[in-house]
């Protein structure tokens, strides 16, 4: 078995650059599709879904905590029983907001080739649950998501499929900040030519 | 002359036939001749400590499984049981005291030896029929290491590595030997890009004119203040042994002064001094350069770079260790490992690590924009008009051959081998004439080994050898 989705908070913590990373857990069972919170949390994703796709990221930054960390281990095929299937002590992304922050500050130079012309993008979200944590001010949300990326005419796209954990926190005056991230992606060998790209 | 006679020698002049960056033909050659006898890495001593420790890693098709064995040795066995040919191991790493294949339930020692083979009496009659005594799996033809990093060879008379290094195993201290216990790796990262393999030992090698132009959007964003065009051409260019590298020019000032331009601490400074030797030293503390990209041929790259991690003036170096692997002409599987020594403090790791994912590796931004370009050359290689076209690699030479600027000598260069100031394709002509005399050499036969069979014994042991 790999590690059930409920633990991955805990892989901020172990990460070499999440230490400052928020460390709320998970309580209990997923609300209901009805509940307000759960409604919240899913309207969030696919807002911030509509962003990556349209590459609007500094607007995606300000949906950022300051404090946010943002990691994408590496997965690894392990026997079964290894007790572990990601990379350690390495990952894809192990970011704070600087670092993303430089990233987006890239896009937005005339120089990023790599996305000169543009790729086409969509981010699908689905398979979404919401938990509430011991702090009301915080959800945890776990999504799937699977991206889409076309680059050129004939070349073959890219499919990225991944599931995610986010911590959301409450923002002063209103709406969510995404204070943690952990992208767990499916493929232990990458089919795309760079993650010149967020999930 | 044939058609391959033609292309190597036009390689060899510096005018390169487009079409040798997308060809089946060629592709075909690379993996008989070149990958079928060069040294290739596949990882480092760091990556399996423990006994029983694996990784598993491939020279082209062909998947070794890694391993220290309970004796301490580390072995690459071909990862094909000796019966019907499953791969015994089907993870990528972790520990294990045995391989037991799926199949037919036959099992083998991290060590290679074959020691369960069920039924060997009622199926085989026993040593009899089936001389299960010394079988091992298939060993690499030759294995070496330098530094811990582990190379192996398909070609049982391959060289020793040191000797196939040469000189450049002066550069390699660089990347690999900062301290007594030398480096610890991390990752890989592993993915794969629709371009051709030589593109990226080529550029790793010697191209640093394409910094200012490639990456002039990590200078803009304050992440690396170096590749600015007039700042990239005063650093040189080297080339030793089989293989070559970049390097930038420091600033003015003492050894000490230029290794903490780039960001290393006292502490790592004073080990740096006791390990290397006086030409090493003089290369930086007297010479003021600093190696940057270098490329080991065929496949094996470094980085060594120090950008900003932090809104601050603080530069923090970071060390990159990657295979361009090939999958087939227009396909290769990045593999890119994070390096960084092993005795330095925990805070410089963990920022190293930091300034490597910020510039290398899957998302690294000096990355992202280098394989669009080579995705691009690679599949505009494919077509007739590539074949029509001698692509110019003769920078740095005039016409009749001489040099544009004259070598450095040795007053202002310490290091072995050959080193120019300012652009050039030199390094990428070595790299190339290597790939070429490669080619044009036929293989030898290959040594068989018969499993179990009274002659298989002695067969193994040719092999081994």
């Amino acid at each position: 078995m790999t590690a059930p989705t409920n633990t991955t908070g805990t892989r901020a913590v172990g990460s070499p650059l999440g230490g400052h990373a928020s460390r709320i857990q998970r309580a209990g069972r997923s609300l209901p599709f009805s509940d307000e919170r759960h409604l919240q949390a899913h309207h969030w994703l696919v807002e911030e879904a509509y962003l990556l796709d349209a590459q609007r990221y500094d607007e995606w930054l300000d949906l950022l905590a300051d404090d946010v960390h943002y990691l994408m281990p590496v997965r690894v095929t392990t026997a079964l029983g290894a007790g572990y299937d990601t990379s350690p002590g390495m990952a894809h992304f192990d970011e704070n907001k600087y670092s993303l922050s430089r990233r987006v500050a890239r896009f937005r130079t005339e120089h990023a080739w790599t996305e000169d012309p543009p790729s086409r993008l969509r981010h699908h979200v689905t398979n979404v649950r919401t938990f509430a944590t011991d702090d009301p001010d915080h959800l945890v949300v776990d999504s799937a998501v699977l991206l889409y990326r076309s680059r050129g005419d004939v070349r073959e796209a890219a499919v990225i499929s991944a599931g995610r954990e986010d911590l959301l926190r409450r923002a002063r005056g209103g709406g969510w900040l995404l204070a943690r991230r952990t992208i767990m992606v499916d493929d232990a060998v990458l089919r795309t030519q760079n993650l010149a790209i967020f999930l | 002359m044939t058609d391959l006679d033609l292309v190597l020698g036009d390689v060899r002049r510096g005018m390169i036939p487009a079409h040798i960056y997308n060809d089946e033909e060629i592709f075909r050659l690379e993996r008989e001749r070149l990958f079928g006898r060069a040294w290739v890495f596949v990882g480092h001593t760091s990556e399996i400590p423990q006994p029983g420790d694996y990784v598993v890693r491939r020279v082209l098709e062909d998947s070794f499984i890694v391993a220290r064995g309970e004796d301490g040795e580390v072995r690459a066995l071909f990862n094909m049981c000796l019966h019907r040919g499953m791969q015994v191991c089907r993870a990528e790493m972790g520990n294990a005291s045995h391989f037991r294949c799926p199949y037919h339930g036959w099992s083998y020692r991290n060590d290679g030896r074959l020691v369960g083979l069920p039924f060997h009496k009622d199926a085989y009659g026993g040593e009899a029929g089936f001389r299960r005594k010394g079988q091992t799996l298939l060993p690499a033809p030759a294995l070496d290491t330098y530094n811990g990093l582990i190379f192996v060879s398909l070609d049982p008379d391959a060289p020793p590595l040191r000797d196939y290094l040469g000189d450049f195993a002066f550069y390699l201290d660089y990347y690999t030997r900062q301290s007594e216990s030398g480096i610890e790796l991390r990752g890989p990262q592993r993915w794969r890009v629709k371009a051709n393999w030589k593109i990226g030992a080529e550029n790793f090698a010697g191209d640093m004119y394409h910094t200012p132009q490639t990456h002039t959007s990590v200078v803009e964003i304050g992440l690396f203040r170096e590749p600015k065009a007039e700042k990239r051409k005063d650093g040189c260019t080297y080339w030793a042994g089989n293989g070559g590298g970049t390097t930038y020019k420091l600033p003015p000032g003492s050894l000490e002064e230029r290794l903490r331009y780039v960001g290393y601490p006292d502490v790592m400074i004073e080990k740096m001094k006791r390990q290397w030797s006086q030409a090493q030293l003089d290369v930086i503390g007297r010479d003021g350069f600093m190696v940057s990209a270098a490329s080991v041929f065929p496949n094996l790259s470094l980085v060594h770079n120090w950008p900003r991690v932090e809104d601050s003036e603080d530069v923090l170096p970071f060390i990159s260790i990657r295979t361009w692997q090939p999958v087939g002409p227009d396909e290769t599987e990045v593999l890119s490992w994070f390096a960084v020594d092993a005795e330095a403090p925990e805070e410089f790791k963990a920022l190293s690590y930091k300034a490597y994912l910020m510039c290398f590796g899957s998302t690294g931004m000096f990355e992202q924009d280098d394989v669009e370009n080579w995705v691009s050359l690679t599949s505009t290689a494919a077509g007739s008009m590539a074949r029509r076209l001698l692509l110019n690699s003769r920078m740095g030479l005039l016409e009749d051959s001489t040099t544009v600027v004259p070598p450095l000598p040795a007053d202002r260069f310490a290091g072995p081998g050959e080193a120019f100031v300012g652009y050039g394709e030199h390094n990428q002509r070595h790299l190339l004439a290597r790939w070429a005399d490669h080619l044009e050499r036929p293989v030898e036969k290959l040594a068989q080994v018969e499993v179990g069979g009274a002659a298989a014994q002695n067969a193994t042991k040719a092999v081994s050898a």
